[in-house]
C-alpha cells in the first residue's frame, strides 16, 4: 500500500514511525517519507532563495527564452501535481486544457505587448498550468511556480480556465513573488490581492480593446455557476463598487475599513477602488498610463514584502511624475484615487 | 472532545466571508490512527503548524476547532480526510 503522509509535519512523522502499535510496513513508509519531504523542503526553500536573489540581481541574468514556453497538465481530478503532461495544448479536445494554455498565451502576450516583459519572472520563465485539479474544485491558484485550475462544483462555481480575468490573476501573483515579493498579510497582503485584480482585469480588458469607461470591472464574472447568479451574484468582486450586493465577495471601500488579520480578498477593496477611480478618472485604456504607473511601482524597486497601502500610494503619485512629467492629468487621476479610499 | 468543526477559508473566491462558506464536522474516531495522531499533534503544538508555502496565493486554509480550542492549517497541511470533509454553500 503507498503511503500518502507527505502532508503530514515531519515531527509527528518522525514520531509515528516509532510506533510499535503501527505496522512495521508502515512504519518504514513513514521513515521513507520523512527523507523524500526532507528533500523537498529543501527543495522549496532553495527555489525561494533563488527567487528572491534573482530578484535583487535580475539585470545581470542570461534570459532563458526570448519568450516563454507555455505548458499545460491535466490532473485528472486528483491533486497530485503537476499531473500528466499534455503534448497538444492548443489543439486539445479538452476544452479546459485549450482554455488555460491559450489564455496562459495571451497573458504572456499582454506583458510583453504592454509592459515589455518577459513572462512571470522576466527572464523567460517556462508559463506552467494544471487544470482538473481535485474533485469539484472550488479555487484557482498560484502555488509558487505554477498555476492549478479547479473545475468548480458547477453550481456555485463552473471551470476556473472560464475567467480571462482569473487566469491573469493567478499569473500576476507570480509576477509579484518575482517583484515586490509582496507577503500574504496585512497591508501587503490587501496590496499583493489587488495588484492581481487590477492586472487580470486589465487583461480581460486588453483582450477586447475597451475603455476604463466602458469596462465592467468585474471580477471572476465567467466563472460564477448557476445557483450564484439565482442568487443574484454576479462576480466575486466588483472594482468599480467593491461592497455592492451583487458581489458574493463584497469588499470595504475605505483604507480606514480594513481590520487585523482581515483575508486579503477582502482587504483588497479600497486599492482595487484607487486603481479602477484613477483609470476612469484619466479615461482611455487603462493599461496605457495607469496600468504603467502600477506596473512600475509593482516592478521597479526591487522587494518590499511588508509594503503598506500608504507606501505604495505614495509610490505611484510618484510613479506618475517620474513616468509622465509632462502629464499633471496622470498624477491628479492617480490622486484622486487614493483620496476616494482615504489614502 | 471527539468532534471537530472545520471551516475551509481563503482561496480566490474568498470562502469565509458573509456570503461564500465551506463547513464540516467530522468525530476524531472517523479518521485513521495516523490522521488522528496528525490532529492531536496539531492541537497540542499549535506553534508548529506548517507555515504557507512561500510565494503562493489564492491557497485554502482551514480551521479545525476542537472544543474551545482553534487552529488554522494550511491545505497542505491537512489530512484529505478532513479536507473532504467540508461542503460549500452559499449564504
Amino acid at each position: 500500500m503507498p503511503c500518502t503522509c507527505c502532508i503530514i509535519p515531519n515531527d509527528v512523522l518522525t514520531r509515528l514511525s516509532q510506533d510499535k502499535k503501527l505496522s512495521a510496513t508502515l512504519r518504514k513508509q513513514m521513515v521513507d517519507t520523512v527523507q523524500v519531504s526532507h528533500e523537498l523542503r529543501e527543495l522549496r526553500n532553495q527555489a525561494a532563495k533563488l527567487t528572491s536573489v534573482t530578484a535583487a540581481r535580475s539585470a545581470g541574468l542570461v534570459t532563458l527564452a526570448a519568450a516563454p514556453s507555455v505548458t499545460a497538465y491535466d490532473c485528472r481530478h486528483t491533486q497530485s501535481l503537476p499531473g500528466t503532461p499534455v503534448s497538444k495544448p492548443k489543439t486539445s479536445s479538452d476544452s479546459s486544457v485549450k482554455r488555460a494554455f491559450n489564455q496562459t498565451g495571451k497573458v504572456a502576450k499582454f506583458y510583453q505587448q504592454v509592459f515589455n516583459r518577459n513572462s512571470i519572472d522576466d527572464h523567460g520563465m517556462t508559463m506552467m498550468s494544471s487544470v482538473h485539479f481535485g474533485e469539484n474544485y472550488n479555487n484557482a491558484m498560484w502555488n509558487g511556480s505554477q498555476m492549478i485550475y479547479g473545475d468548480g462544483d458547477g453550481s456555485i462555481f463552473v471551470d476556473f480556465t472560464r475567467g480571462a480575468d482569473v487566469i491573469g490573476h493567478e499569473l500576476t501573483h507570480g509576477v509579484t513573488q518575482h517583484s515586490l515579493q509582496l507577503a500574504y498579510n496585512g497591508d501587503a497582503g490587501g496590496l499583493n490581492e489587488s495588484v492581481s485584480d487590477c492586472f487580470g482585469s486589465m487583461f480581460r480588458q486588453w483582450e477586447s480593446k475597451q475603455d476604463a469607461k466602458k469596462a465592467d470591472w468585474l471580477i471572476g464574472r465567467d466563472i460564477m455557476g448557476p445557483s450564484a447568479k439565482k442568487k443574484g451574484f454576479t462576480c466575486l468582486r466588483d472594482m468599480a463598487d467593491p461592497a455592492a450586493k451583487h458581489c458574493l465577495a463584497p469588499q470595504p471601500t475605505r483604507y480606514s475599513q480594513i481590520t487585523p488579520g482581515m483575508d486579503p480578498h477582502y482587504s483588497s477593496g479600497p486599492p482595487n477602488l484607487a486603481f479602477y477611480t484613477a483609470c476612469t478618472t484619466l479615461g482611455g485604456y487603462s493599461w496605457a498610463r495607469i496600468g504603467q504607473v502600477w506596473y512600475h511601482s509593482l516592478t521597479g524597486f526591487g522587494p518590499t514584502p511588508n509594503m503598506t497601502m500608504k507606501a505604495f500610494a505614495a509610490r505611484t503619485r510618484q510613479g506618475a511624475h517620474t513616468l509622465y512629467p509632462g502629464e499633471a492629468a496622470v498624477f491628479a487621476a492617480v490622486d484622486a484615487g487614493w483620496k476616494k479610499v482615504g489614502l | 472532545m471527539d468532534r471537530l468543526k472545520i471551516e475551509r477559508v481563503g482561496g480566490v473566491a474568498g470562502f469565509g466571508g458573509p456570503h461564500l462558506k465551506s463547513r464540516g464536522e467530522l468525530a476524531l474516531s472517523d479518521l485513521s490512527a495516523a490522521d488522528r495522531k496528525t490532529v492531536e499533534q496539531l492541537f497540542a503544538e499549535p506553534d508548529k503548524v506548517p507555515a504557507a508555502r512561500r510565494g503562493q496565493a489564492d491557497a485554502f486554509s482551514y480551521r479545525i476547532t476542537r472544543g474551545a480550542q482553534t487552529i488554522e492549517v494550511p491545505e497542505h497541511a491537512v489530512p484529505p480526510a478532513i479536507r473532504n470533509s467540508v461542503k460549500d454553500t452559499l449564504e
